[in-house]
Protein backbone atom coordinates (compact mmCIF):
# COMPACT_ATOMS: atom_id res chain seq x y z
CA UNK A 1 0.00 0.00 0.00
CA UNK A 2 0.93 3.47 -0.89
CA UNK A 3 1.07 6.48 0.87
CA UNK A 4 0.11 8.66 -2.14
CA UNK A 5 -0.95 12.09 -1.27
CA UNK A 6 -2.60 13.19 -4.32
CA UNK A 7 -3.63 11.13 -7.73
CA UNK A 8 -1.11 10.13 -10.21
CA UNK A 9 -1.10 12.41 -12.86
CA UNK A 10 -1.75 10.00 -15.97
CA UNK A 11 -3.02 6.72 -15.00
CA UNK A 12 -3.43 5.12 -18.38
CA UNK A 13 -0.32 4.18 -20.21
CA UNK A 14 -1.57 2.61 -23.00
CA UNK A 15 -4.28 3.29 -25.92
CA UNK A 16 -5.31 1.16 -28.47
CA UNK A 17 -7.71 1.74 -31.42
CA UNK A 18 -8.85 -1.64 -31.53
CA UNK A 19 -12.98 -1.77 -30.93
CA UNK A 20 -13.54 -3.08 -27.49
CA UNK A 21 -14.68 -6.23 -27.38
CA UNK A 22 -18.33 -5.07 -25.48
CA UNK A 23 -19.70 -3.00 -28.41
CA UNK A 24 -19.08 -5.23 -31.53
CA UNK A 25 -22.23 -6.82 -33.57
CA UNK A 26 -22.33 -10.44 -33.39
CA UNK A 27 -22.48 -10.98 -36.83
CA UNK A 28 -19.39 -9.41 -37.82
CA UNK A 29 -17.12 -9.40 -34.55
CA UNK A 30 -14.28 -7.35 -35.64
CA UNK A 31 -16.17 -4.10 -37.10
CA UNK A 32 -17.42 -1.28 -34.25
CA UNK A 33 -20.96 -0.81 -33.53
CA UNK A 34 -22.44 2.68 -33.00
CA UNK A 35 -26.03 1.47 -32.04
CA UNK A 36 -24.28 -0.49 -29.68
CA UNK A 37 -21.34 1.59 -28.28
CA UNK A 38 -23.02 5.04 -28.55
CA UNK A 39 -22.00 8.27 -29.25
CA UNK A 40 -19.36 8.52 -26.75
CA UNK A 41 -18.90 8.21 -22.91
CA UNK A 42 -22.20 8.10 -21.17
CA UNK A 43 -21.67 9.92 -17.82
CA UNK A 44 -25.13 8.48 -16.79
CA UNK A 45 -24.13 4.97 -17.38
CA UNK A 46 -19.96 5.69 -16.52
CA UNK A 47 -19.23 4.30 -13.23
CA UNK A 48 -18.01 7.88 -10.88
CA UNK A 49 -14.55 6.64 -10.39
CA UNK A 50 -13.68 6.90 -14.72
CA UNK A 51 -13.14 9.75 -16.63
CA UNK A 52 -15.79 10.40 -19.53
CA UNK A 53 -13.09 12.74 -21.03
CA UNK A 54 -9.59 13.55 -21.92
CA UNK A 55 -9.19 16.39 -19.37
CA UNK A 56 -6.56 16.25 -17.37
CA UNK A 57 -8.40 17.66 -14.33
CA UNK A 58 -11.15 15.21 -14.38
CA UNK A 59 -9.30 12.28 -13.61
CA UNK A 60 -7.52 13.78 -10.89
CA UNK A 61 -10.88 15.06 -9.23
CA UNK A 62 -12.66 11.23 -9.74
CA UNK A 63 -9.71 10.17 -7.98
CA UNK A 64 -9.13 12.45 -5.82
CA UNK A 65 -11.28 11.26 -2.44
CA UNK A 66 -10.40 8.03 -2.99
CA UNK A 67 -6.65 8.65 -2.75
CA UNK A 68 -7.11 10.69 -0.07
CA UNK A 69 -9.67 8.39 1.77
CA UNK A 70 -6.76 5.37 1.15
CA UNK A 71 -3.83 7.58 2.51
CA UNK A 72 -5.93 8.05 5.92
CA UNK A 73 -6.81 4.36 6.09
CA UNK A 74 -3.27 3.42 5.25
CA UNK A 75 -1.92 5.79 8.14
CA UNK A 76 -4.39 4.60 10.48
CA UNK A 77 -3.61 1.05 10.05
CA UNK A 78 0.36 1.86 10.27
CA UNK A 79 -0.34 3.45 13.85
CA UNK A 80 -3.19 1.76 15.38
CA UNK A 81 -3.13 -1.51 13.05
CA UNK A 82 -5.68 -3.03 10.65
CA UNK A 83 -8.66 -3.24 13.25
CA UNK A 84 -8.86 1.06 13.41
CA UNK A 85 -9.28 1.09 9.18
CA UNK A 86 -11.64 -2.18 9.39
CA UNK A 87 -13.66 -0.39 12.08
CA UNK A 88 -14.20 2.97 10.73
CA UNK A 89 -15.08 0.94 6.78
CA UNK A 90 -17.68 -1.39 8.93
CA UNK A 91 -19.40 1.91 10.42
CA UNK A 92 -19.35 3.89 7.09
CA UNK A 93 -20.98 0.54 5.52
CA UNK A 94 -23.75 0.27 8.50
CA UNK A 95 -24.14 4.12 8.03
CA UNK A 96 -24.65 4.12 4.18
CA UNK A 97 -26.65 0.98 4.18
CA UNK A 98 -29.16 2.15 7.08
CA UNK A 99 -29.99 5.34 6.40
CA UNK A 100 -32.52 6.27 3.34
CA UNK A 101 -33.23 9.75 2.59
CA UNK A 102 -35.72 11.44 0.58
CA UNK A 103 -35.24 11.85 -3.19
CA UNK A 104 -36.81 15.35 -2.38
CA UNK A 105 -33.75 16.09 0.27
CA UNK A 106 -31.38 15.12 -2.67
CA UNK A 107 -31.63 11.23 -2.14
CA UNK A 108 -28.27 10.19 -3.78
CA UNK A 109 -25.80 12.87 -1.64
CA UNK A 110 -24.17 11.54 1.29
CA UNK A 111 -26.10 11.80 4.82
CA UNK A 112 -25.29 13.91 7.53
CA UNK A 113 -24.21 10.81 9.91
CA UNK A 114 -21.70 9.59 6.27
CA UNK A 115 -20.45 12.84 6.40
CA UNK A 116 -19.58 12.73 10.02
CA UNK A 117 -17.85 9.97 9.92
CA UNK A 118 -15.77 10.93 6.63
CA UNK A 119 -15.14 14.45 8.34
CA UNK A 120 -16.72 16.12 5.49
CA UNK A 121 -19.56 17.80 7.97
CA UNK A 122 -17.56 20.94 8.07
CA UNK A 123 -16.97 21.46 4.72
CA UNK A 124 -18.74 22.92 1.58
CA UNK A 125 -17.32 22.01 -2.04
CA UNK A 126 -18.34 22.73 -5.62
CA UNK A 127 -20.44 19.14 -5.10
CA UNK A 128 -22.12 20.43 -2.31
CA UNK A 129 -23.60 23.41 -4.58
CA UNK A 130 -23.15 21.94 -7.85
CA UNK A 131 -24.78 18.51 -6.91
CA UNK A 132 -26.01 17.40 -10.70
CA UNK A 133 -29.47 17.42 -9.45
CA UNK A 134 -30.67 20.04 -10.32
CA UNK A 135 -32.63 19.48 -13.80
CA UNK A 136 -33.88 15.84 -12.26
CA UNK A 137 -37.72 15.08 -12.03
CA UNK A 138 -39.51 15.87 -8.78
CA UNK A 139 -40.71 13.46 -7.25
CA UNK A 140 -42.40 13.97 -3.70
CA UNK A 141 -41.75 12.53 -0.24
CA UNK A 142 -45.54 10.68 -0.13
CA UNK A 143 -45.38 9.63 -3.98
CA UNK A 144 -42.01 8.21 -3.21
CA UNK A 145 -43.02 6.61 -0.31
CA UNK A 146 -46.34 4.96 -1.52
CA UNK A 147 -43.70 3.29 -4.60
CA UNK A 148 -41.49 1.99 -2.01
CA UNK A 149 -44.28 0.29 -0.05
CA UNK A 150 -46.01 -1.13 -3.09
CA UNK A 151 -49.41 0.81 -2.17
CA UNK B 1 -22.73 14.51 -12.17
CA UNK B 2 -21.85 16.56 -8.90
CA UNK B 3 -19.59 18.82 -9.52
CA UNK B 4 -17.47 20.20 -12.54
CA UNK B 5 -18.92 18.79 -16.10
CA UNK B 6 -16.71 17.90 -18.91
CA UNK B 7 -19.11 16.19 -20.37
CA UNK B 8 -18.43 18.37 -23.51
CA UNK B 9 -14.84 18.87 -23.37
CA UNK B 10 -13.89 15.52 -26.30
CA UNK B 11 -16.93 17.44 -28.18
CA UNK B 12 -15.21 20.87 -28.15
CA UNK B 13 -11.45 19.84 -28.21
CA UNK B 14 -12.90 18.11 -31.51
CA UNK B 15 -14.56 21.05 -32.51
CA UNK B 16 -11.36 23.18 -31.32
CA UNK B 17 -9.11 21.13 -33.64
CA UNK B 18 -11.46 21.81 -36.83
CA UNK B 19 -11.29 25.72 -36.20
CA UNK B 20 -14.48 26.53 -33.79
CA UNK B 21 -13.19 28.94 -31.45
CA UNK B 22 -13.20 28.52 -27.62
CA UNK B 23 -15.68 30.40 -26.02
CA UNK B 24 -13.84 32.90 -23.80
CA UNK B 25 -14.22 33.58 -19.99
CA UNK B 26 -14.65 37.11 -18.70
CA UNK B 27 -11.41 38.25 -16.99
CA UNK B 28 -10.52 40.75 -14.76
CA UNK B 29 -7.10 42.16 -15.93
CA UNK B 30 -6.89 43.86 -12.85
CA UNK B 31 -4.68 45.93 -10.48
CA UNK B 32 -5.10 44.54 -6.99
CA UNK B 33 -2.50 45.65 -4.02
CA UNK B 34 -2.43 45.13 -0.37
CA UNK B 35 -0.36 47.19 2.23
CA UNK B 36 0.16 46.18 6.07
CA UNK B 37 0.64 49.33 7.82
CA UNK B 38 0.82 49.91 12.13
CA UNK B 39 -2.74 48.97 13.45
CA UNK B 40 -4.27 47.09 10.27
CA UNK B 41 -4.00 46.96 6.54
CA UNK B 42 -5.44 48.31 3.57
CA UNK B 43 -6.23 46.43 0.12
CA UNK B 44 -6.87 48.21 -3.20
CA UNK B 45 -8.78 47.06 -6.51
CA UNK B 46 -9.44 48.60 -9.70
CA UNK B 47 -12.79 48.39 -11.23
CA UNK B 48 -12.53 47.62 -15.05
CA UNK B 49 -13.49 44.22 -15.94
CA UNK B 50 -12.23 42.87 -19.25
CA UNK B 51 -13.25 39.97 -22.14
CA UNK B 52 -10.55 39.97 -24.78
CA UNK B 53 -9.78 43.79 -25.90
CA UNK B 54 -13.87 44.37 -24.85
CA UNK B 55 -14.39 46.26 -21.46
CA UNK B 56 -17.44 43.59 -19.89
CA UNK B 57 -17.74 45.97 -16.93
CA UNK B 58 -16.22 49.54 -15.92
CA UNK B 59 -17.26 49.47 -12.35
CA UNK B 60 -17.33 45.82 -11.18
CA UNK B 61 -16.49 45.24 -7.96
CA UNK B 62 -12.88 43.31 -7.00
CA UNK B 63 -13.09 43.16 -3.61
CA UNK B 64 -14.73 40.33 -2.26
CA UNK B 65 -15.84 39.51 1.87
CA UNK B 66 -14.58 36.39 3.59
CA UNK B 67 -15.12 37.50 6.78
CA UNK B 68 -16.07 41.01 8.81
CA UNK B 69 -12.31 40.95 9.26
CA UNK B 70 -11.20 39.28 6.89
CA UNK B 71 -11.14 40.30 2.93
CA UNK B 72 -10.05 39.22 -0.46
CA UNK B 73 -9.13 41.20 -3.52
CA UNK B 74 -9.04 38.68 -7.03
CA UNK B 75 -7.83 38.82 -10.26
CA UNK B 76 -7.69 36.35 -13.15
CA UNK B 77 -11.07 34.84 -14.21
CA UNK B 78 -13.80 36.85 -12.77
CA UNK B 79 -16.55 34.23 -11.87
CA UNK B 80 -13.81 31.91 -10.16
CA UNK B 81 -12.70 34.52 -7.92
CA UNK B 82 -16.31 35.00 -7.22
CA UNK B 83 -17.53 31.81 -6.48
CA UNK B 84 -14.42 30.43 -4.87
CA UNK B 85 -14.16 33.26 -2.26
CA UNK B 86 -18.20 32.60 -1.57
CA UNK B 87 -17.29 28.95 -1.35
CA UNK B 88 -14.20 29.43 1.36
CA UNK B 89 -16.08 32.30 2.91
CA UNK B 90 -18.99 30.09 3.90
CA UNK B 91 -16.69 27.46 4.63
CA UNK B 92 -15.01 29.41 7.20
CA UNK B 93 -18.00 30.29 8.54
CA UNK B 94 -18.88 26.29 9.46
CA UNK B 95 -15.35 26.31 10.60
CA UNK B 96 -15.37 28.78 12.99
CA UNK B 97 -18.90 27.42 14.63
CA UNK B 98 -17.34 24.29 14.63
CA UNK B 99 -14.40 25.06 16.38
CA UNK B 100 -15.96 28.41 18.46
CA UNK B 101 -13.43 31.03 17.76
CA UNK B 102 -12.84 33.90 15.25
CA UNK B 103 -11.43 32.69 11.74
CA UNK B 104 -7.79 33.12 11.31
CA UNK B 105 -6.34 34.38 8.17
CA UNK B 106 -4.02 31.75 7.70
CA UNK B 107 -6.53 29.43 7.76
CA UNK B 108 -8.81 31.36 4.84
CA UNK B 109 -5.13 31.08 2.87
CA UNK B 110 -4.38 27.15 3.78
CA UNK B 111 -8.07 26.38 2.76
CA UNK B 112 -8.10 28.60 -0.72
CA UNK B 113 -4.16 27.02 -1.55
CA UNK B 114 -5.45 23.66 -0.68
CA UNK B 115 -8.38 24.37 -2.83
CA UNK B 116 -6.65 25.84 -5.53
CA UNK B 117 -4.05 23.21 -6.24
CA UNK B 118 -6.89 20.25 -6.42
CA UNK B 119 -8.09 22.31 -9.25
CA UNK B 120 -4.46 22.31 -10.98
CA UNK B 121 -4.78 26.03 -11.74
CA UNK B 122 -7.86 25.45 -14.05
CA UNK B 123 -9.88 27.76 -11.39
CA UNK B 124 -7.89 30.83 -12.34
CA UNK B 125 -8.36 32.86 -9.23
CA UNK B 126 -5.67 34.70 -8.15
CA UNK B 127 -5.79 36.46 -4.82
CA UNK B 128 -5.04 38.95 -1.88
CA UNK B 129 -6.25 37.81 1.17
CA UNK B 130 -5.83 40.67 3.98
CA UNK B 131 -6.80 40.70 7.38
CA UNK B 132 -7.00 41.31 11.41
CA UNK B 133 -6.92 38.28 13.57
CA UNK B 134 -6.63 37.68 17.18
CA UNK B 135 -2.88 36.56 16.14
CA UNK B 136 -2.51 40.18 14.20
CA UNK B 137 -2.12 41.42 11.38
CA UNK B 138 -1.95 39.69 8.08
CA UNK B 139 -1.42 39.81 3.98
CA UNK B 140 -1.09 36.93 1.74
CA UNK B 141 -1.05 36.36 -2.19
CA UNK B 142 -2.78 33.30 -3.83
CA UNK B 143 -1.99 31.87 -6.97
CA UNK B 144 -4.26 30.19 -8.95
CA UNK B 145 -1.85 26.89 -9.30
CA UNK B 146 -1.93 27.11 -4.61
CA UNK B 147 1.62 28.81 -4.11
CA UNK B 148 1.19 31.48 -1.46
CA UNK B 149 3.53 34.71 -0.42
CA UNK B 150 3.92 36.57 2.78
CA UNK B 151 5.03 40.23 2.58
CA UNK B 152 3.86 43.74 3.77
CA UNK B 153 3.29 44.94 0.13
CA UNK B 154 1.93 42.98 -2.66
CA UNK B 155 0.57 43.24 -5.68
CA UNK B 156 -1.56 41.51 -8.65
CA UNK B 157 -2.71 40.95 -11.77
CA UNK B 158 -1.86 42.60 -15.18
CA UNK B 159 -1.15 46.17 -13.53
CA UNK B 160 0.72 44.21 -10.90
CA UNK B 161 4.50 45.70 -12.47
CA UNK B 162 2.83 49.47 -12.50
CA UNK B 163 1.92 48.78 -8.94
CA UNK B 164 4.96 47.59 -7.81
CA UNK B 165 6.93 50.15 -9.15
CA UNK B 166 5.14 52.35 -7.01
CA UNK B 167 5.31 50.56 -4.01
CA UNK B 168 8.84 49.83 -3.97
CA UNK B 169 9.83 53.53 -4.30
CA UNK B 170 7.42 54.90 -1.99
CA UNK B 171 6.70 52.28 0.85
CA UNK B 172 8.25 52.67 4.35
CA UNK B 173 8.27 50.15 6.73
CA UNK B 174 6.24 52.46 9.41
CA UNK B 175 2.89 53.71 7.97
CA UNK B 176 0.21 55.43 9.36
CA UNK B 177 -2.88 55.02 8.12
CA UNK B 178 -3.90 57.43 5.87
CA UNK B 179 -0.52 57.49 3.94
CA UNK B 180 -1.12 53.52 3.49
CA UNK B 181 -4.54 54.59 1.50
CA UNK B 182 -3.02 57.02 -0.31
CA UNK B 183 -0.05 54.46 -0.94
CA UNK B 184 -2.15 51.87 -2.15
CA UNK B 185 -4.63 54.58 -3.88
CA UNK B 186 -1.64 55.51 -5.94
CA UNK B 187 -0.61 52.33 -6.94
CA UNK B 188 -3.73 51.08 -8.01
CA UNK B 189 -3.86 54.74 -10.21
CA UNK B 190 -1.06 53.61 -11.83
CA UNK B 191 -2.13 50.40 -13.01
CA UNK B 192 -5.02 52.37 -14.02
CA UNK B 193 -3.15 54.39 -16.50
CA UNK B 194 -0.36 52.04 -17.25
CA UNK B 195 -2.19 48.99 -18.20
CA UNK B 196 -4.33 48.19 -20.88
CA UNK B 197 -6.58 45.62 -18.69
CA UNK B 198 -6.87 47.77 -15.33
CA UNK B 199 -9.34 51.17 -15.47
CA UNK B 200 -11.76 53.11 -14.13
CA UNK B 201 -11.98 53.62 -10.24
CA UNK B 202 -10.53 53.00 -7.32
CA UNK B 203 -11.76 50.73 -4.25
CA UNK B 204 -10.44 50.63 -1.10
CA UNK B 205 -10.79 48.51 1.95
CA UNK B 206 -9.23 49.53 5.10
CA UNK B 207 -9.28 46.71 7.91
CA UNK B 208 -8.60 46.96 11.59
CA UNK B 209 -8.87 45.36 14.78
CA UNK B 210 -12.16 47.17 15.38
CA UNK B 211 -13.87 47.16 11.76
CA UNK B 212 -13.64 46.79 7.86
CA UNK B 213 -14.47 50.39 6.11
CA UNK B 214 -15.09 49.52 2.27
CA UNK B 215 -14.89 52.76 0.23
CA UNK B 216 -16.58 51.69 -3.27
CA UNK B 217 -15.33 54.07 -5.62
CA UNK B 218 -12.64 55.77 -3.53
CA UNK B 219 -11.19 58.34 -6.04
CA UNK B 220 -12.88 58.43 -9.74
CA UNK B 221 -10.06 59.83 -12.23
CA UNK B 222 -12.44 58.58 -15.45
CA UNK B 223 -15.70 60.38 -14.97
CA UNK B 224 -17.90 60.89 -17.72
CA UNK B 225 -17.82 64.48 -18.69
CA UNK B 226 -20.70 66.15 -20.75
CA UNK B 227 -20.59 65.97 -24.56
CA UNK B 228 -19.30 69.43 -25.88
CA UNK B 229 -22.20 68.89 -28.11
CA UNK B 230 -25.65 68.03 -27.84
CA UNK B 231 -27.22 65.28 -30.22
CA UNK B 232 -30.74 65.62 -29.23
CA UNK B 233 -32.83 67.33 -32.23
CA UNK B 234 -35.42 69.58 -31.90
CA UNK B 235 -39.59 68.72 -32.24
CA UNK B 236 -40.38 69.28 -35.80
CA UNK B 237 -36.80 68.47 -37.56
CA UNK B 238 -38.68 65.66 -39.55
CA UNK B 239 -41.25 66.45 -41.88
CA UNK B 240 -44.78 65.12 -41.10
CA UNK B 241 -45.62 63.12 -44.22
CA UNK B 242 -49.23 61.50 -44.02
CA UNK B 243 -51.25 61.83 -40.57
CA UNK B 244 -54.30 59.93 -39.49
CA UNK B 245 -56.16 60.39 -36.13
CA UNK B 246 -57.45 57.50 -34.32
CA UNK B 247 -60.08 57.58 -31.70
CA UNK B 248 -60.18 54.68 -29.70
CA UNK B 249 -63.77 53.71 -28.75
CA UNK B 250 -63.84 54.24 -25.13
CA UNK B 251 -62.23 57.54 -25.86
CA UNK B 252 -65.34 58.81 -27.80
CA UNK B 253 -67.04 60.57 -25.22
CA UNK B 254 -64.19 63.13 -25.39
CA UNK B 255 -64.86 64.10 -29.14
CA UNK B 256 -69.13 63.93 -29.04
CA UNK B 257 -71.77 63.96 -26.50
CA UNK B 258 -73.78 60.32 -26.54
CA UNK B 259 -76.79 59.79 -24.53
CA UNK B 260 -78.53 56.64 -24.33
CA UNK B 261 -82.23 56.67 -25.45
CA UNK B 262 -85.22 55.44 -23.69
CA UNK B 263 -87.43 52.40 -24.96
CA UNK B 264 -90.43 55.12 -25.45
CA UNK B 265 -88.20 57.44 -27.67
CA UNK B 266 -86.72 55.15 -29.84
CA UNK B 267 -90.73 53.66 -30.98
CA UNK B 268 -88.91 50.13 -31.35
CA UNK B 269 -90.98 48.69 -28.70
CA UNK B 270 -92.59 45.44 -30.22
CA UNK B 271 -96.59 45.83 -30.33
CA UNK B 272 -98.05 43.03 -28.30
CA UNK B 273 -102.07 41.86 -27.57
CA UNK B 274 -103.47 42.63 -24.51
Amino acid sequence: MSLRIVPESNPSSSFTHQPSRAHVAPSAPGLHDTLRAGLGANPLTTPATQAISAHPLEARLKQWEATREQLKMETLRRTYGIAEPVRRGMELKITREGTWKPLALGGSTPSIHEEILTGRDGIIEWEDVFTGEENGAHISVHEEIERKVKM
Amino acid sequence: MPGFDFSNYNRNAALHARGVPLPKATSTGTTIVGCIYEGGVVIAADTRATSGPIVADKNCEKLHFISPNIWCAGAGTAADTEFTTALISSQLELHSLSTGRKPRVVTVMTMLKQHLFRYQGHIGAYLVVAGVDPTGTHLFTVHAHGSTDKLPYVTMGSGSLAAMSVFETQWKSKLTQDEAVKLCADAIEAGIWNDLGSGSNVDVAIITPEKTILKRNYIKPNERTQKLKSYVFPKGTTAVLNEKITIRKQDIGNFVSISDLTEAETGDKMEVDT
